[in-house]
């Protein structure tokens, strides 16, 4: 029998799915979409620079995807909710990570990304980085937004932060599957199991079915076969999935390997960077826009 | 705030604790209040011991009521207990240590409490007399799970800093990261034997120390047993240590009961894979036998009949203290006893069948596959709800060619993933 969290399993509802709290605010689909994606993006590299283990960045990634159907990216900016998410996901898993590291590396992220957008042609290469004082504006002001994230991260989600991520789950069903010893099955569901984390799924299905999709995904890439109706009893159905959650969960992942627009991802950077100030802006440039397009609707 | 501070009831590492009243409801409370460090944010031991506990709901552990998160403070709000075991043992113990029937009653809630912990894959981690609160009826709560941690899968590693030194099971002390419900169980052994004898019973000065006063009660274990522990955790290096011979426990806890040295001796197991888990350790004789003799006692009720788990009851003991003991068979509200007959003596063997009462109770439990029941869920999951995402099919059959056409993993993983540790 699988090991299950009976209690400690919180998952977004219904109401919080279906109009999230940025939605209700005006922001578009794909813009919220493709912020949840970057922010989870700039946890995982921050995490990577600053060796913390993979369970502390993948925690931090699910309660940042759970905070965002509390809270509108209008109100948080993208980047004091990741830096909170990481600091507290680093004491959730026990290894915990120095606020000032978490502080350089952020800070280390965005300004490389800053070069890369006003140096669209330029290598990296002649990006420098000089950290910043102890004492600075700057440094206090990127320490505010950090206690803030976490305080309010814990506030909004009513402290449900515990995290049952699906990893090893994932092996467990393999195995069961008799796929265990096909390494590269294995390798290719738990990257599926990585790359999930920048979409909402972990906030919204519980872990088994998140478990099934990413196998699902792997055997189609390997061309193997699972069990299925009508020859055969559908595999899923041993580990109480649903189908129709398991394709979900492959939609959301499906997702982020279509190609973006370079305009929009562009746009996407400037607004993780400009924060909840430049997403208010945008919202309301963009509102007087429709205005126009309707006013020019109307008119004909 | 809703709550008068009344005076200090104690103090912890990290928190003071208040005695309170509701302003509303004149409701007596305690009150703990944690100092938010702006240099630290919120200090993980609340997070811990908020995220879990708000979850837990049993009678033999500690209610949080409510939590009032200020700018610079955090006040948990809990049930009032009058008193920690630790204080109790001082003020009614004859030099700490209690009579037996008020040692099985605090055993037996302390057992279901922890049993409802690891029933819901929470460890306590810092089991110790400080950390248990008796109320004025006799009931006892677990309380502080500053160091609680959910544990799922047995891959993970844990701190090693954990368990209060006296109460630390041999596996830790030896550098275990990986242990699992066991090491609260040897925490209940080490304070059962106080209860029964008014002192702890392994008084080490650190860690290599605590290790030896271990071995010089229970003996040092064969290098069999070593060998298989190190075997079977990583973190632990095989050792030869100084060889001491079991005392046995008569000698040590005198005037207890054979059933009481029985289970003493079973929770307190050098291997943590030998050690009940807390749920079996509430069928042991000494809790069910209706022949056993409990001296001091003649007026113990009914013993927990097999298969029950008992509704809190409150005995009213010669000192006029009541307590909560196990509730006879077929009272209303009592679960229906389990139609097989339990073998306490299989305790031991891992392939031992669950209680039949308890078939989700799993802890080692191979992968049996099985069909799981779904987790109840914190809120409804919706089938479908996404506004412009809901089109699987028509994504699935966009998005599915274009995966096939490349044999290898697409785009992503982003370089620096860590793999999948099977290689
Ligand atoms: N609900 C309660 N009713 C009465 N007294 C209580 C209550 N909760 C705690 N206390 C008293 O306060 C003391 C400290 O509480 P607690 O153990 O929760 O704090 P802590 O800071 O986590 O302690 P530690 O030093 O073990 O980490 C307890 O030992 C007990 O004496
Ligand atoms: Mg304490």
């Amino acid at each position: 029998m699988a090991i299950q969290h009976p209690l400690l399993y919180p998952l977004a509802s219904a109401a919080q799915i279906s109009q999230t709290p940025s939605r209700a605010d005006g922001v578009p689909d794909w813009l919220e979409e493709d912020l949840r994606a970057e922010g989870c993006r700039l946890i995982q590299s921050a995490g990577i620079l600053l060796g913390t283990p993979q369970v502390v960045m993948a925690t931090a990634q699910v309660l940042f995807q759970r905070f965002w159907y509390v809270t509108s990216m209008r109100e948080f900016s993208i980047l004091e909710v990741a830096m909170g998410a990481l600091y507290l996901a680093s004491k959730l898993e026990e290894h915990i990570a120095r606020m000032r590291d978490i502080i350089n590396t952020f800070d280390l992220l965005l300004s490389r990304l800053r070069y890369t957008l006003s140096h669209p042609s330029m290598p990296l290469d002649g990006f420098q980085y000089t950290p910043m004082s102890y004492y600075s504006d700057e440094y206090y002001a990127y320490k505010d937004e950090l206690i803030i994230g976490e305080m309010q991260l814990l506030k909004r989600l009513a402290f449900n932060v515990q995290v049952q991520l699906p990893y090893n789950t994932m092996v467990n069903y393999l195995n069961v599957l008799g796929l265990g010893r096909i390494e590269d099955i294995a390798q290719m569901a738990w990257s599926f199991l990585n790359d999930a984390l920048q979409t909402p799924v972990y906030a919204v299905y519980p872990f088994p079915t998140i478990a099934c999709a990413s196998i699902h995904l792997a055997a189609r890439q390997a061309r193997v076969v699972l069990p299925e109706p009508p020859e055969h009893e559908p595999w899923w159905e041993l580990f109480d999935t649903d189908f129709e959650d398991i394709e979900q969960v492959c939609v959301w992942v499906l997702r982020l390997y279509s190609k973006q627009d370079e305009k929009e991802r562009e746009e996407v950077f400037r607004l993780l960077l400009g924060g909840r100030k430049e997403v208010k802006k945008w919202l309301e440039d963009n509102s007087a826009k429709n205005d126009v397009a309707m006013e020019h609707l109307n008119q004909h | 705030m809703n709550y008068i501070q009344l005076e200090k009831l104690g103090e912890g590492t990290y928190a003071t604790v208040y005695k309170g009243r509701s302003r509303a409801t004149n409701e007596i409370v305690a009150l703990k209040e944690i100092h938010l460090d702006p240099e630290e944010g919120t200090p993980s031991t609340a997070i811990r011991e908020i995220s879990l506990m708000k979850e837990l709901n049993h009678p033999n552990i500690l209610h949080l009521y409510d939590v009032i998160h200020t700018e610079n403070k955090l006040v948990l709000v809990f049930e009032y207990c009058d008193q920690d075991l630790k204080r109790y043992m001082d003020t009614h113990g004859v030099r700490g240590a209690l009579d037996p029937a008020t040692v099985r009653s605090f055993m037996y809630q302390l057992l279901r409490g922890t049993a409802y912990c690891h029933d819901n894959r929470v460890l306590h981690r810092d089991l110790k007399p400080q950390n248990l609160l008796i109320n004025r009826k006799g009931e006892l709560k677990i309380g502080d799970f500053g160091l609680a941690r959910a544990y799922g899968v047995p891959v993970n590693t844990y701190s090693n800093e954990v368990v209060t030194l006296w109460y630390r099971a041999p596996d830790v002390l030896m550098g275990s990261r990986n242990y699992d419900a066991a090491i609260d169980i040897w925490s209940c052994g080490c304070i059962m034997a106080e209860m029964i004898t008014g002192m702890p019973l392994f008084r080490g000065r650190d860690n290599p120390d605590q290790l030896l006063a271990i071995m010089k009660i229970i003996g040092t274990p064969e290098d069999r047993v070593i060998k298989k522990m190190a075997q079977e955790t990583p973190d632990i290096q095989f050792k030869s240590y100084p060889r001491f011979p079991k005392v046995p426990w008569p000698n040590i806890l005198p005037g207890a009961s054979a059933q009481a040295c029985d289970l003493i001796d079973r929770l307190l197991q050098f291997d943590p894979t030998s050690r009940p888990h807390a749920l079996d350790a509430l069928f042991h004789p000494y809790f069910t036998d209706p022949t056993a003799h409990h001296p001091n006692s003649s007026s113990v009720p009914q013993p927990v009949p097999v298969g029950v788990m008992p509704a809190p009851v409150f005995h009213v003991l010669p000192n006029g203290q009541s307590v909560y003991m196990p509730q006879p068979s077929n009272a209303p509200g009592t679960r229906a006893a389990a139609p097989q007959p339990y073998q306490y003596a299989a305790m031991n063997d891992p392939s031992m069948a669950r209680h039949p009462a308890y078939p989700e109770q799993g802890h080692h439990a191979a992968f049996g596959g099985q069909p799981m029941h779904h987790a109840p869920q914190y809120a409804q999951v919706p089938t479908y709800g996404y506004g412009q995402h809901v089109h699987p099919q028509s994504h699935l059959q966009q998005a599915q060619p274009q995966q096939q056409q490349q044999p290898q993993h697409p785009v992503y993983p982003v370089a620096g993933y860590p793999q999948y540790p099977g290689r």
